[in-house]
Parts: structure tokens; C-alpha cells; sequence
């Protein structure tokens, strides 16, 4: 059942700490990752003999005949004091696959059988929505004129078409999904789901939630809403598979399983909480939500309707036969999951759960990450630092100051606005530079400058 | 920044993006190709052809592939549209 199991997970401290003083084997306080457990692991004899023994055990089909086997349950047992059974993964981390087959090669014979909800082998995200407002308000704040015209579907894209590793990805995942092959086969799903797992796991949330998560007013937003991940390939299909089916498709997939325990641990609605969020961590459902898409299971607006949001995966409970009631259960989770609607409600607000009197979990601490907002805005004007590397950003950030009088080196390598149009006529035939004369020792440098890039703001 | 409508590319898009261009001049990097030139064209050399004296500041790479979604909700994909780099040539 869940619950144990998640409970297992939400203290992993303190236990861990305790029996680490008790003597060997150690077990580090923190979860480390699957692929550096089984490194730990090598180096012990007798944790590496268990851990072998037990991957032939499950090598096999039948694991509930290999795991009734003394030699199996006996390595079982020693692998639960080892670094490797406490184990988890990060999302997009460089062996993400390597690793997420290891926990499995534990946890599939620690598990009972098949269970409708699995324990995610993801660390816990520990990061709130708040994190990702403040730096979207960093963003919108660069344009309050589009802002105020509210389609905040449209801004995002925007945000991310100015950011260059966002439009790289998103034009990326794109031009992949808008592809036409064939008359008969409209795209390729398989590169599509591909090139929007790249998007979704190595573009920051605050540009993939934005798109994926802004809150509309009106059809054409809610529309542009459900296109963002190019439906026609990577969600719509000719039939509608019978959900079970799907999951079992996804389960046999080590990553998608993964995929699919992450989002029902941290989605899963609880009446426990008034967010209806497990931990009230809204970040968390929204990340495992968006760390769907990409596979079978992908999961999609179902309208562009703007009153109520209907998520679902490409599936119905259709043909279920005697299992329909599981179906209908594991597709409300999608459907009618007050806790993920809740979450892109916050998330389209602006709102996040104010978690000040009650913090279980140290890294979640709001109050550190207070005080560094003032420092915020230094960290946008890192284009500062790159001043002397790049013509672009050099531009670019003296246009946005409104070339600032006392930036004078660095000014001879842009033009203002005025001299500007005037120079991009083609025929002209003479420029001087005013400031040609303050710069003279950095004129070898410069020379090779002088063709300048100056990109135009939306005028 | 501009939104792909004012690029005149004949997509209705609200979507910006950002095009950054080439500008400057060139009087630097005039090579003894240039000169000549010019020169041979005062002396009436050469006469028909359209021909050009001085270097150009013109884009050397462009960025990478702009895609956005119009206003009849279809996606497009630009390539080429904005400069990466550019150079005297």
C-alpha cells in the first residue's frame, strides 16, 4: 500500500543518522544516487557478491518463484542495510537511465507485486513555486507593457524565445513534432517524445512551467495553452488506448515507470492537507507532471476550455472489462485530481502556500532564499560580466540602460538608436565615431569590432 | 525585440522574437581588392556591371532555428533569421 511507503520516504534522516552511528555498514545521511550506491557498493565485498546474486535472481521472468529462493531473499536482506536500498535519482541527471534501472533492480523485488501506486525513485524535491515567481518576476518585470495585456500564455513564449537555451529547445522539440513524413504518418512521435523530454528535462521550470502552466482568460489563450506541446504528434492518436494498457506499456519502460511513480507520489491527492498536495509542494506535482509528457503516458489539456482545467492522458477506460473500477481510479488521478488543479491554479495565480510556521524540511526553508532576493537583480545584469567577452551583450544591455554615459570604453562599440538608422542605410558612405578618439589603445581591438550587432527592441 | 508579424515574412503571429542584426562600417578592412576597384572604376574600366568597392557588414552565422505558433494555432519554424555573428566581407 502507499502509505508506508511514502512515510518511508519523507524521513530519511533520522533513522539513517542513527544507524550510521551504530557502526558499519555506513549509510550516508543523505540519499545518494543509485549510480554512486553501486560504486560504494563494488568496493565491499560482501555487498557486491549480494548485489550480484540478487540481479540474477530477478534476471529471470519469474520473479516470485526466484525470490521464494533462500540464496535471493538472504541477498535481498543484506542489500536493505547497504547504501543501495536507500538509493534515489535525479531528474535529467547524466546516468538517469543507468540509475533508475539499478533502483529497480532493488525495488521490484522489495515490492509486493504490482501495486497501483509505486514509491518515485526521485530525491524529494525540496524547491517551492515561490523560487520560480521570483524569477518570473524578474522576467516580466524586463516588459510591463505586454504584461498588462494578459495573455500569459503569449509571454511565455516570449520569455522563452528571448532566453537562447529555451528557444533552442523549444524550436528543437518544434520543428521535430510539426514535421511531416508522410501523407500516412503525419510525424515521428518516437523523435517527438524525444525532443520535448530534452525541453522538459533541461530547460529550467521557470520557462517550461510558464508555457506549460499559464493561467487564461480567453480561448485563444487556453488554445495556445494546449498546443504548447504540439498535440497533433505527441498526444493525439488515431485510437484511444484502454488506460491500463497504457500503464502497463509505460511500466515495462524503466523511465516511464519512474516517470509515472514520480507523478503519483507527488500528485496524489490527500485530504490531509488543504492544498490537497502531498507536503503541500505544489513545485513537486507541477515537475513530475511535466516530466510525463514526452512519454506514452504523456498528459494534455483535454479543451481550450478557460473555466475548468481537464487533464488527461491519451487513453479511456473503454474494453477495462472486470478492472474498470482500477481504470476509472487511475485515470481520475489525471482527471479530477484536486491536488494537480490545485497546483496550476497556484501556479497561473502567482500563489504558493505559505509555509512559514510548519518546516519539516530544512532545505525548504524559505528564509535564506528571502534574504538573497535583493541580490536578484545583480544576477540579471550578468551580462555586467560579460561585457568584455561579447559584443552581443554588451549591446543588448547598454540598450536596455539607455546607454548610460559613464560606460564610455565600452560604448565606442555601440551605436545609440539615432546614429544607428542612419548608418544602416546601405549607401552611406561616411560614420564617425564621436568617442573614437577616448578609445584610441583599444583601437587594434576594436577594429576587428567595429561591425557591430545591435538588436533591435520591439519598436 | 519584434513580434513575427512585423518580420513581413507572411506569419500572423503576436509571438516576439528577437533579431538581432548586422550594422557598421567597414572603412577598416579595405584590402587592395577594394581599392583597385575602385580606382578601375573611375578610370571608366569598367562600367556595366554592378560592382562593389568596399566591404559589407553582413551576417557570418545566423542563430539557430526560430520556431513559433501562429494565429491559426500552427506551429513554423524560421531559419536564418537573426545574425550570430557578422564581419567586414
Amino acid at each position: 500500500t502507499f502509505l508506508p511507503n511514502r512515510a518511508l520516504l519523507s524521513l530519511p534522516g533520522a533513522d539513517e543518522m542513527l544507524r550510521s552511528l551504530a557502526g558499519p555498514p555506513p549509510v550516508p545521511p543523505v540519499p545518494v544516487d543509485c549510480v554512486r550506491a553501486t560504486e560504494l557498493c563494488a568496493a565491499d565485498a560482501g555487498c557486491s557478491s549480494r548485489y550480484r546474486t540478487l540481479r540474477q535472481c530477478l534476471a529471470g521472468r519469474d520473479r516470485n518463484t526466484l525470490l521464494a529462493n533462500r540464496e535471493c531473499q538472504l541477498a535481498l536482506g543484506v542489500l536493505q542495510e547497504s547504501p543501495l536500498e536507500r538509493c534515489r535519482c535525479k531528474r535529467g541527471m547524466k546516468k538517469e537511465l543507468q540509475c533508475l534501472q539499478i533502483y529497480w533492480s532493488i525495488h521490484l523485488g522489495l515490492a509486493e507485486g504490482e501495486e497501483f501506486y509505486e514509491a518515485s525513485p526521485y530525491e524529494p524535491v525540496t524547491s517551492r513555486l515561490s523560487d520560480i515567481f521570483r524569477l518570473a518576476s524578474i522576467f516580466s518585470g524586463m516588459d510591463p507593457a505586454t504584461t498588462s495585456k494578459s495573455n500569459h500564455c503569449l509571454d511565455a513564449a516570449k520569455a522563452c524565445n528571448l532566453n537562447d537555451n529555451c528557444k533552442r529547445l523549444r524550436s528543437g522539440y518544434i520543428s521535430t513534432c510539426s514535421r511531416e513524413l508522410s501523407a500516412a504518418e503525419p510525424c515521428s512521435r518516437r523523435k517527438c517524445h524525444k525532443a520535448l523530454r530534452q525541453f522538459f528535462d533541461r530547460v529550467p521550470g521557470e520557462f517550461t512551467f510558464r508555457l506549460l502552466f499559464c493561467s487564461c482568460k480567453d480561448p485563444a489563450c487556453a488554445e495556445r495553452r494546449r498546443q504548447t506541446i504540439v498535440p497533433s504528434c505527441s498526444y493525439e492518436d488515431k485510437e484511444k488506448p484502454n488506460c491500463l494498457d497504457l500503464r502497463g506499456a509505460c511500466r515495462a519502460d524503466h523511465l516511464c515507470r519512474s516517470r509515472l511513480a514520480d507523478f503519483h507520489t507527488n500528485c496524489q491527492a490527500t485530504f490531509q492537507s488543504l492544498t490537497n498536495c502531498p507536503g503541500d509542494n505544489f513545485q513537486a506535482c507541477l515537475g513530475s507532471y511535466a516530466g510525463l509528457i514526452g512519454f506514452d503516458i504523456t498528459p494534455n489539456y483535454v479543451d481550450a476550455s478557460t473555466t475548468s482545467i481537464t487533464i488527461s492522458p491519451w487513453c479511456s477506460c473503454k474494453g477495462s472489462g472486470n478492472m474498470e473500477e482500477e481504470c476509472e481510479k487511475f485515470l481520475r488521478d489525471f482527471t479530477e485530481n484536486p491536488c494537480l488543479r490545485n497546483a496550476i491554479q497556484a501556479f497561473g495565480n502567482g500563489t504558493d502556500v505559505n509555509l512559514a510556521p510548519k518546516i519539516p524540511n530544512p532545505a525548504a526553508t524559505v528564509l535564506p532564499k528571502a534574504e538573497k532576493s535583493p541580490v536578484l537583480p545583480d544576477d540579471v545584469n550578468d551580462s555586467n560580466t560579460a561585457y568584455d567577452t561579447s559584443v552581443i551583450s554588451t549591446c543588448t544591455s547598454l540598450q536596455e540602460q539607455g546607454l548610460k554615459p559613464n560606460q564610455s570604453k565600452e560604448q565606442s562599440l555601440c551605436y545609440s538608436q539615432a546614429q544607428l538608422t542612419t548608418d544602416v542605410m546601405p549607401d552611406q558612405k561616411t560614420f564617425t565615431d564621436p568617442k573614437a578618439g577616448s578609445s584610441r589603445q583599444r583601437e587594434s581591438r576594436i577594429l576587428l569590432l567595429i561591425p557591430i550587432l545591435i538588436p533591435v527592441l520591439g519598436l | 525585440e519584434v513580434s513575427v508579424s512585423e518580420l513581413g515574412l507572411g506569419y500572423e503571429s503576436d509571438e516576439t522574437v528577437l533579431f538581432r542584426y548586422c550594422s557598421g562600417t567597414c572603412e577598416a578592412t579595405v584590402r587592395s581588392y577594394d581599392l583597385s576597384l575602385k580606382s578601375m572604376r573611375s578610370r571608366r574600366k569598367i562600367r556595366k556591371e554592378k560592382i562593389r568597392a568596399r566591404p559589407c557588414c553582413r551576417p557570418l552565422a545566423y542563430d539557430d532555428d526560430v520556431s513559433f505558433l501562429d494565429a491559426y494555432n500552427r506551429y513554423h519554424t524560421v531559419n536564418e533569421l537573426s545574425a550570430k555573428e557578422c564581419g567586414c566581407v
